[in-house]
């Protein structure tokens, strides 16, 4: 008993303390769901009442358009995450298999690019897509189509370095192989380089949606309209009132678009944490 | 299935894609075109070019695997940067956005004043023989006429519907506008001058009345200046962007272009006061967060990972707990601390039973953004460090023991230096990643609180990227060419600070 207190009690303590912290905005944010009072006030860690009065405003007031906020962050990200891995995942073959004139210097630019973080040239991509605008207004400034665009051309820079992290740890005797049976760089990319990296791709799809979700910036001054824009901005603009007291039906749509996101996560943690260390360190 | 890749049908199939891509395109080129954005069409014709020859040809088989990733990061990602070292270069802000053709035509079109007695009349608009018209009533003299930008046609009294205010309704050849054309009429007649008699001629104020106006302003091509024909005010262009008197700069015309002006808005960074003493401070903060958000974050991922790193019961348990705060979308998180952190109503003060406004101290607002962040970041150090404290071999904790280490001297001496080894990329890269993390001060206190700098600007709390956001997309003066400048300064030092990671980590090596 006494060997036990001296080498496990304190890792038990601390841990429990860390997990206090980082449960309590997350049980604060469900009690408050249940409350039909609206804050995220703590009158008591005993929930007093369990009311659904948040959730249904969510879903039937009229000025909170909580639906099509959902439909729209699920299209932007969804598109995003599927176009840029498909897109990202060719490239990454090509820098890690195939060799032609100048693949360094490609890679070297872009990891160049991949370090600008896409904020930065925010002014410029303002500017440019308002001109955009004067001539396709449907992928212009203030579009969803626009916007997707953005995400993805931001996404490949990175999105290409991580994936070509994995494509590097593939063995290379696989499509040697192919090759000596006579298959073509394309056959060796969709029937045996696709089937094997099928789960990396689907994590740096997951990586990619996550990110894109929670994009907030492109997506306010890009996306104007009430029913045009994602949860991130919808939500924002809505609690931002100095007395706002739409904390209610805000605790509950975060929770209703956060729990299908942190169950992914949680049940794919594995693959996850070797894709985010991927990029940086290398084995 | 290989045959797929070769045969007819796959072509014929590629062959409609490309082809359909390219029709697209080409629509959008002309558009581009014909709104003379020359580099954008430019840019969709070369495009269209290399899908055809890529795609239709053999000419180059890594090409096929590129390009459509290429063209994106091109488009999307490199021509911002180009277009944002551009813009750093440019006056270009509030009142210098247009180009010079266009601020001389506005110059123009707004260079009038009314006549000595400012006469007005009551009009009617609407159309006289195909051309946009004014139906013009003089009700003092009992006057009437129709007037185009060319012409000016008397009327007979006797003609005409006149109502009480003895003001003309109609007249005969003279279409009034429909409702529906009403809506559009404010662009087809706002500019238009209708004529009157001399140099003046009637401008309109509104839908209904008129005002006799004369051009005071007159543009001289050969001297690139503008005079004043009333007072004798010459205007020169001041080579910045703007047509003002010589010798007294604060006189300009309204709008002014965007001009080139070299280096000028980042020597602004270290020469102008207004400018360098909240940037400094702004830039110490940056830093300072930075730094503690990854030292913050590492110290507690790493604790937890080391009480962990023992098969203790509970640990998966205790796992997918740590991680909860990770797996939330962050923008939720911190939308929610924000609320959390709420004077009156937060759950913060109620716990610890204070009343303290948060957002308005800059000492709280700063604790308040670490202990956000650590609530945010330490998840991901914890992940990381346990998967780097199982790569250390056994065996060197284990030879380390048996020549009589302690347990703190092996976590000093051993562990230690080989997990810094490991993690020094991925704490370098955290640190860029807070140096620019945007989302969390803008969400949680929007850089405030203000007037603690200077309180046009920046907050207490501002970091170099939020800041450079007021000062582009702010309230006041939107100054796009100084943010450009900015960004570029900040992309710099970040890239300088990820290059020095990734050399340790020995990435680049990897491909020399």
């Amino acid at each position: 008993m006494n060997l036990w207190l001296r080498n496990n009690a304190w890792r038990h303590a601390l841990v429990i303390f860390v997990c206090l912290f980082s449960l309590f905005p997350l049980y604060l944010v469900v009690i408050s769901s249940f409350n039909s009072t609206g804050s995220l006030r703590l009158d008591s860690f005993i929930p007093r009442e369990f009311s659904f009065a948040n959730y249904k405003m969510l879903f039937t007031d009229p000025t909170i358009p909580y639906m099509t906020w959902v439909k729209n962050s699920l299209i932007i990200a969804g598109a995003t995450a599927v176009l840029s891995v498909t897109i990202g995942s060719a490239s990454a073959f090509a820098f890690s298999r195939l060799y032609f004139k100048g693949r360094k210097t490609g890679i070297q630019l872009l990891l160049l690019v991949q370090m600008f973080p896409a904020i930065l040239a925010i002014s410029a991509v303002y500017v440019i897509m308002e001109r955009v605008y004067t001539f396709a207004p449907s992928i212009g400034l203030g579009t969803q189509a626009g916007l997707l665009l953005i995400y993805l051309g931001g996404a490949m820079g990175v999105n290409i370095w991580l994936l070509k992290g994995f494509v590097d740890s593939i063995p290379k005797e696989l499509d040697e192989a192919a090759k000596i049976d006579g298959a073509s760089a394309v056959q060796t990319y969709w029937l045996i380089f696709m089937p094997l990296a099928a789960p990396v791709l689907a994590v740096v799809a997951l990586l990619s949606f996550i990110g894109t979700f929670n994009e907030f910036i492109l997506a306010r001054l890009f996306l104007v309209d009430m029913e045009a824009r994602t949860v991130a901005v919808g939500f924002q603009q809505f609690i931002g009132g100095p007395y706002s007291d739409n904390w209610g039906p805000f605790v509950a749509g975060s929770i209703i678009a956060s729990v299908p996101i942190v169950a992914i996560f949680l049940s794919l943690q594995k693959y996850i944490v070797n894709g985010l260390t991927a990029g940086s360190v290398k084995g | 299935m290989t045959s797929f890749f070769t045969g007819k049908v796959s072509f014929a199939i590629k062959l409609v894609v490309v082809l359909l891509v390219s029709a697209v395109l080409l629509t959008l080129t002309q558009s581009a075109f014909a709104q003379k954005e020359y580099f954008i069409a430019g840019f969709l014709a070369i495009t269209i070019f290399l899908l055809i020859l890529t795609y239709l040809s053999k000419i180059s088989i890594p090409l096929k695997f590129f390009l459509p990733g290429i063209l994106l990061l091109v488009a999307f990602v490199l021509s911002p940067i180009l277009y944002t070292v551009t813009m750093s270069t440019y006056n270009y802000k509030t009142g210098n956005i247009v180009s010079q053709g266009e601020a001389i035509e506005q110059v123009k079109n707004r260079g009038f004043e009314p006549d000595a007695n400012g006469t007005s009349f009551d009009i009617k608009i609407g159309r006289y023989e195909m051309q946009e018209a004014i139906l013009v009533s003089d009700t003092i003299n009992k006057a009437y006429f129709i007037s185009t930008v060319n012409n000016r046609i008397p009327l007979n009294a006797a003609d005409l519907t006149i109502n009480e205010y003895s003001v003309a309704e109609s007249a005969p050849d003279f279409e009034t506008l429909s409702d529906a054309d009403m809506a559009k009429a404010d662009e087809l007649y706002s500019l238009k001058r209708f004529k009157y008699q001399d140099e003046y001629f009637i401008a309109l104020e509104g839908f209904e009345v008129g005002v006799v106006s004369r051009q005071v302003l007159e543009f001289d091509e050969a001297k690139d200046q503008f005079k004043n024909v009333i007072t004798g005010d010459i205007y020169v262009n001041n080579g910045r962007g703007n047509y003002a008197i010589a010798g007294s700069p604060d006189k300009y015309l309204e709008p002014g272009w965007r001009a080139p002006i070299w280096f000028e808005n980042y020597t602004k960074l270290f020469t102008d006061k207004r400018l360098r003493g909240p940037l400094v401070s702004v830039f110490i903060w940056t830093v300072t967060f930075a730094t503690l958000s990854v030292l913050t974050t590492f110290a507690l991922g790493l604790i937890l990972a080391l009480a962990l790193n023992k098969p203790i019961r509970g640990r998966r348990f205790y796992r997918s707990i740590l991680i909860l705060p990770y797996a939330m979308p962050s923008i939720m998180s911190i939308l929610i601390w924000g609320g959390m952190f709420n004077t009156e109503f937060g759950a913060i003060n109620n716990l610890l039973g204070t009343q303290i406004a948060w957002f308005q101290s800059a000492l709280f607002a700063k604790f308040a953004i670490i202990l956000v962040n650590l609530w945010l970041g330490f998840p991901y150090f914890y992940l990381i460090s346990s998967g780097a404290l199982q790569a250390i071999p056994s065996e060197l904790l284990e030879a380390a023991a048996i020549d009589g280490a302690n347990p703190r001297q092996i976590f000093r001496r051993i562990t230690m230096p080989l997990l810094l080894q490991i993690l020094s990329p991925l704490l370098i890269a955290s640190f860029a990643f807070n140096f620019n993390n945007f989302n969390l001060i803008y969400l949680l206190t929007g850089g405030g609180p203000r007037a603690e700098l200077d309180g046009e600007l920046a907050g207490a709390t501002d970091i170099l990227i939020s800041f450079t956001y007021k000062i582009a997309f702010g309230n006041s003066i939107q100054d796009l060419g100084l943010a450009s400048a900015i960004s570029l300064v900040i992309f710099v030092l970040v890239a300088s600070i990820s290059m020095y990671g990734l050399r340790k980590s020995k990435v680049l090596e990897s491909f020399e």
